[in-house]
């Protein structure tokens, strides 16, 4: 077999990244595929030369088929291009229970856009917990520069509690700016206390929110770095 | 020209593969040549991107896979349809029968402001 095809399947299985046994079968199959067709080409008046380099580009780029073979939703799933799925899912797109990426969906979501149960992004997007730039939880707490949600706490903070530099709400607790009914018994009752409150919230929020985003960052570029380390092995050429 | 989307297709070449394998059992490589040959151009897969989709319809058990001797003396993996494979693909084609239908009757009905699109390929 032509070396060209053998680096060719070499690379598909570097992304398939399946256990040894997969591979084996699969690399199998690939290969009598693109034997047949090197010999159909070559049948046709190709040289074999052309036969092949015309097999490998009429097959796919190496990253696209690779991808397309790994397991559709496996423990760990850590790509550099596309879609990654999994338990962790870890990609430019992650969709997965946690999922890191650009734009991630998953239970627990960190990234550029996070949508999930309980997120963390530069937009979060979150039915219970969101903390980011710009963190909606319309049902649960947000926490962020803009933050929406039924605990609102932030620069801008609107909820049903809201605390920050500029807070609306029902309940306002020693908000920078607040606009809360002025009439609202609660509001009378949460007023006393306010300041306790806010203190607490924000301490707290500040606390899981940078504690949570260090140790996110930190397993992002972790587990990032091995991929490409294990491409970077396997292929350094795939890296460049 | 109209290209045609991968949006469009996403999801059906589960179906298109099924209707393949209708025929009868066969093999990764003669699979993507009949689909090839079937769509006359309009659709161009990449060869080896049927591979996964074979793959799912096997976790589905829509389709089998047993591996046999070819003529070359080498192993190569066929794959037939199953019951309920065929059962699928009953319901898919009943499912794109009524929507041909539904289509051919809302556009038919919409006036034709631009004049009938070639097709071009569309590559996967």
């Amino acid at each position: 077999m032509s070396r060209a095809l053998q680096k060719y399947l070499d690379r598909v299985m570097i992304y398939a990244n399946r256990n040894e046994k997969d591979a084996a079968q699969i690399r199998a199959e690939l290969e009598d595929h693109l034997l047949k067709k090197i010999a159909d080409l070559e049948e046709s008046g190709l040289s074999r030369e052309d036969a092949v380099f015309g097999a490998i580009e009429e097959h796919g780029h190496p990253r696209t088929v690779g991808y397309g073979l790994r397991k559709r939703f496996s423990w760990v799933d850590v790509r550099t291009h596309g879609t990654a799925r999994g338990f962790v899912a870890v990609g430019p797109k992650a969709v997965g229970i946690i999922a890191m990426g650009g734009v991630a969906f998953g239970l627990f979501a960190f990234g550029g856009l996070a949508v999930g149960l309980i997120t963390f992004g530069g937009l979060a997007l979150a039915a219970l917990f969101s903390f980011g730039g710009l963190s909606a939880a319309v049902f649960g707490y947000a926490y962020g520069g803009f933050a929406l949600g039924l605990v609102a706490v932030g620069g801008f903070a609107c909820g049903l509690i809201a605390t920050g530099g500029m807070a609306i709400g029902l309940i306002v607790p020693q908000a920078g700016t607040s606009i809360a009914p002025q009439n609202s018994s609660l509001y009378t009752q949460y007023l006393q206390d306010s300041f306790l409150m806010s203190r607490q919230i924000t301490v707290i929020s500040t606390f899981l929110f940078w504690g949570t985003l260090v140790i996110l960052i930190l397993t992002y570029l972790v587990l990032t770095k091995m991929e490409y380390h294990r491409i970077n092995r396997a292929d350094p050429k795939l890296v460049d | 020209m109209v290209r045609l989307r991968k949006q469009t297709l996403d999801g059906n070449v589960e179906t298109l593969l099924l209707a393949i394998l209708e025929a009868g059992p066969s093999y990764g490589y003669a699979i993507a040549k009949e689909l090839n040959q079937r769509c006359q151009g309009i659709l161009q897969l990449g060869e080896g991107t049927i591979y996964p989709v074979l793959h799912r319809l096997e976790e589905k058990k829509l389709i089998s896979a047993k591996w046999r001797l070819a003529g070359n003396g080498r192993e190569r993996k066929y794959y037939r349809l199953t019951a309920r494979g065929r059962k699928a693909l009953v319901t898919n084609r009943q499912q794109w029968q009524m929507l041909g239908v539904v289509m051919r009757r809302v556009l038919k009905s919409t006036k034709n402001l631009s004049p009938k699109p070639q097709l071009k390929g569309a590559t996967i």
